[in-house]
């Protein structure tokens, strides 16, 4: 064992190295722009240099008279593209900004794609494109003029007279948060590769929901969702922007039926910013009121998120954070600001984050109006019934989180006054925060295959965006059918596969474990009958309760077996094989049939009758320079209950880097915007900042055991999207017990501190 | 009104902007070699001069990678990257920002970690390319880096990995690995959104030993 790979604990699996590690570290994996295709066309695209108005005129003959240019895609010979109605949820298209003119809605908007024989000559032939524009004055972010703010839902979570308590608190905390736009920056760029077999298309693009991309490509290329089949085996990394049809993939589509030859479309770092979706800033202002003895009795919170002039995106975090605390009464809102923007869309946690941030941020300041140690303040408060909805958790791990980190990161040596753990040059400070995701899980499918040398083979169109989705799925079936891991063979994303849920909202190891799990048990159950119920045979006479499976073979507790490949002699098979749907409770009975049209349904969160999370909470230590104000962290811990640990390496891996993106988050990231323009500034990843290897020295990663039978048959809550929710906040509220500066706007930056 | 750059085929960033890399260390000369070329390679709307080679004409390049000669006939402004990828068919060398940024290219030309990106194939002629599909011994096991990088888990999409391994085999070759502070210095150029950082230094530190370092 290492720190990588932790000694499982009670209610976890082995950490069994990745499936896929191998393929990984040779280069052997696939991506998919690195699937081969014959004499393939390179495409680059062309987009706008305005963010408000009308393209006048798009001059193309220059760029078509460079030798090797096949054709240039534009606003005129794109027009059989059916338009797509924007869904702000998984699959479906990503923005309603579909077209390439000649109407504006956002800078970096696609207005043209250029084909050629090779990349380098698509290349020239763009910069040859001239452009002219109608240009009108856009509105780039909050504070600009002519945007449209309105309320993004008719009712937010509601509970008792909030107004009232907050006037009879005797401690209130008042304070405005803000988070800024931050960019998913997968290392992959955004790619597609479509090739055409008559009327058969095959789109090769990494995807977090196959199922999703080929319907709605179907739908804008208006031919049958049959014909089309999407091949995502590997993703170089996703966070939230690769899970819906974003407007190039049709167009590529297009391009290689008209061309009648493979195009491949690898869109540059800075194209991605604009032609895919990202993280949104917001803003937040928070009321709590508290008694002297730290029960908090009020909570107000009004957040303020931006989007798109068509699209009223939204992630309305507040229907998380009322749960966290036991707030006795509580009032919030939630308004979209639309601006001239390309549409927001899911990042790592997308509620959560700037939520929370904002939450936990005023926790701290309520603990240190009340001179209480901000644990002790979240002990107080901590909840077994909801204040808005009166249910009880499906199991709550909270506080056993806090005294695990709390121990592990030495909290009790910590001086609550500001300023007062100085070392040297440095100003030291501690800070804490909560960790939350609310539990998902989705309608899903697979199907499984045994074979009497005990191989197994698992398929579901799922997603390993590097989750390790492949090693937990494989573990699953070999756990559950008595055979070794290395014996299973697991594929996942390929539209040909049945259908798996979209890899977002953390959903994937509960939903997709869970069907494997039917599956499996239909074979058990089949293998179990024909053992017990023959004529003969070691196994002849059992209760079927009685035998279980390992290595290969049906045992019974005194010891009697058979192997699985005689059994499957009795049952006169060479194979078993078992299709299984999972529909979680409280899904409808439809959700299977809108999975195979593209549509993910899930369920879960606070939605069931139980209000279902995963947990966490994290500290970190910041040291400020004296002088330079320079900020740094040189250690985190986090400890973390989310259910069922299938596999302590992988989740150890997504839980550190997920307190990774927290750094990021609360000192690195934010996509800078030009007001005059609304366009992006930074848009590469020098400029954009995101945390380097000497930016994170130490990361402690503790799982605290946790079961919960009720949120799914595999007991799993989902740890993707927990890690990096909370460490923003604990930053912050570290970097005012070092300096005793309260900073509420992210990221946190030198120039705050001096 | 209409903004001087009337279109942006690649946004606004010149692929021969100064300033290459993340944390400087591709060599200088490299680097000062591929901005002249992909100069000229803009002004071709320019009248050729005869004799003057068309950067579109294919050139014969010879390049020898992982120990195998190809002869290629290349356009001139061709990227190390995109042949490898497109023309050799090595696709484990990944084009992650295409700008010098992401080191998730990172190959080595005669033991020397460049970024493929910024590396012209012409420069790479005469010269031995090693990249992630070389590193494994023939008879497939692993190289002590690569099998590292599997026990410590430094890896979760695997899309940097290729980059991060070739930069950790040339960090210890270097000697940038005495301690753990070291090697997130001269491993910084090499960005990982999962964040599996810690964890690639670790898998480092098993390396090193077991490389003799």
């Amino acid at each position: 064992m290492s720190i990588a790979a932790p000694e499982p604990k009670a209610n976890m699996g082995r950490p069994e190295p990745r499936l896929d590690a191998r393929l990984k570290v040779t280069g052997e994996a696939r991506y998919p722009s690195d699937v081969p295709v014959g004499n393939p066309l390179h495409a680059v695209l062309v987009t706008s240099a305005i963010a408000k108005g009308r393209l006048d005129r798009l001059d193309t003959e220059a760029a078509r008279a460079v030798p090797g240019v096949v054709e240039i895609f534009t606003a005129e010979n794109t027009r059989e593209l059916k338009p797509l109605e924007y869904t702000p949820g998984g699959g479906g298209a990503s923005t309603s900004v579909q077209g390439l003119g000649p109407d504006i809605a956002h800078d970096g908007q696609i207005i043209a794609m250029v084909v050629a024989e090779s990349f380098e000559v698509a290349r020239e032939a763009a910069y040859k494109v001239k452009a002219t524009y109608a240009r009108e004055a856009p509105s780039a972010s909050f504070g600009a003029a002519g945007l449209d703010e309105k309320p993004a839902g008719k009712e937010f979570p509601k509970a008792g007279d909030a107004a009232a308590a907050l006037s009879a608190a005797d401690v209130v905390v008042d304070a405005e948060y803000g988070t800024p736009t931050q960019h998913h920056n997968p290392i992959e760029l955004f790619t597609t590769t479509c090739v055409w077999d008559g009327e058969h298309l095959t789109v090769h693009e990494p995807s977090q929901f196959v199922y999703g991309l080929k319907n709605s490509v179907a739908k804008r290329l208006g031919i049958d969702p049959a014909k089309v089949r999407v091949v995502s085996t590997y993703i170089g990394g996703a966070f939230g922007s690769k899970a819906q049809l974003t407007p190039r993939t049709p167009l590529v589509a297009l391009a290689a039926k008209r061309l009648g030859r493979p195009v491949k479309l690898v869109a540059s770092r800075d194209q991605g910013f604009t032609i895919a979706t990202y993280r949104a800033e917001t803003k937040h202002r928070i009321r709590l009121g508290a008694r002297r003895d730290g029960k908090i009795t009020a909570y107000t919170h009004d957040g303020r998120e931006v989007t798109s002039r068509p699209d009223a995106y939204k992630v309305a975090g507040v229907s998380d954070t009322v749960r966290l605390y036991d707030f006795g009464t509580v009032a919030t809102s939630v308004n979209v600001v639309h601006a001239d923007r390309n549409t927001p869309g899911f990042m790592r946690s997308p509620p959560v984050v700037p939520y929370v941030y904002a939450l936990e941020s005023a926790m701290d300041e309520l603990a240190v109006a009340l001179g209480m140690d901000p644990v002790e303040l979240r002990r107080i408060n901590d909840v077994t019934k909801d204040t808005v909805s009166g249910k009880s958790w499906s199991s709550r791990s909270l506080m056993k989180c806090y005294d695990e980190a709390a121990a592990a990161f030495g909290w009790s040596r910590r001086t609550a006054e500001p300023g007062s753990m100085r070392d040297g040059e440095w100003l030291v400070g501690w800070g804490c925060a909560t960790a939350c995701y609310p539990t998902h899980m989705a309608a899903t499918t697979a199907r499984v295959r045994l074979l009497p040398s005990g191989e197994v083979r698992v398929q579901v169109a799922a997603h390993d965006i590097g989750t390790g989705a492949y090693t937990v799925i494989g573990q699953t079936a070999a756990e559950r059918l008595g055979v070794p891991l290395a014996a299973v063979t697991v594929e996942l994303g390929d539209s040909d596969l049945p259908p798996g849920p979209v890899a977002g909202g953390s959903t994937t190891t509960a939903s997709t474990c869970s069907a494997v799990i039917k599956a499996c048990d239909a074979i058990r159950e089949k293998l179990v009958r024909a053992a017990s119920t023959a004529n003969d045979g070691p196994l002849a006479g059992r209760s079927p309760s009685d035998l279980s499976f390992t290595d290969g073979r049906a045992v019974a507790s005194d010891g009697a077996a058979e192997s699985v490949a005689d059994v499957m002699q009795r049952l006169g098979t060479a194979a078993l094989e078992e299709y299984a749907e999972y529909i979680p409770h409280g899904v409808q009975q439809d959700g299977i049939r809108k999975l195979y049209s593209g549509r993910a349904a899930m369920t879960g969160g606070p939605h069931g009758d139980k209000i279902m999370y995963a947990l966490g909470a994290e500290f970190v230590e910041v040291r400020v320079h004296a002088r330079t104000r320079e900020v740094r962290v040189p250690r985190a811990v986090g400890a973390f209950a989310g259910g069922r640990i299938l596999n302590p390496r992988t989740a150890h891996s997504q839980l550190m880097g997920g307190m990774i993106w927290g750094i990021g988050s609360a000192l690195h990231e934010a996509t800078e915007i030009d007001p005059r323009e609304a366009r992006y500034v930074n848009d590469n990843i020098s400029e954009y900042l995101i945390p380097v290897n000497a930016d994170v020295p130490r990361i402690d990663v503790i799982m605290v055991p946790e079961e919960d039978a009720e949120v799914n048959p595999a007991g799993v809550k989902g740890l993707g999207e927990l890690g990096n929710v909370g460490t923003a906040a604990a930053i912050a509220n570290a970097v005012y017990h070092a300096t005793g500066k309260r900073i509420r706007d992210l990221p946190i930056r030198i120039e705050d501190l001096l | 009104m209409t903004p001087d750059h009337s279109a942006r085929p690649e946004g606004r960033s010149s692929p021969a902007a100064p300033g290459l890399d993340r944390r400087s260390f591709l060599g200088a000369g490299a680097c000062g070699a591929a901005v002249p070329l992909l100069g000229a390679a803009s002004a071709a709307a320019q009248p050729a001069v005869a004799a003057a080679p068309d950067v579109r004409r294919p050139l014969d390049v010879k390049l020898r990678i992982n120990g195998q000669d190809h002869r290629l006939a290349l356009d001139s402004r061709t990227t190390l990257l995109d042949v490898l990828r497109e023309e050799v068919g090595l696709t484990g060398t990944k084009k992650g920002c295409d700008q010098g940024q992401c080191g998730a290219c990172t190959v080595l030309l005669d033991g020397t970690r460049v970024l493929s990106c910024l590396t012209l194939a012409v420069m790479a002629e005469g010269r031995a390319v090693t990249t992630i599909e070389g590193l494994a011994r023939p008879d497939g096991s692993l190289h002590p880096m690569q099998q590292a990088f599997v026990d410590h888990d430094a890896f979760q999409c695997g899309y940097c990995t290729p980059g991060q391994i070739l930069s950790a085999v040339a960090c210890v070759q270097e000697g940038h690995a005495k301690d753990d502070a070291q090697i997130r210095e001269y491993m910084s150029g090499n960005l990982c959104r999962c964040a599996a950082y810690p964890n690639i230094v670790a898998a480092i530190n098993q390396a090193k030993s077991e490389m003799g370092a």
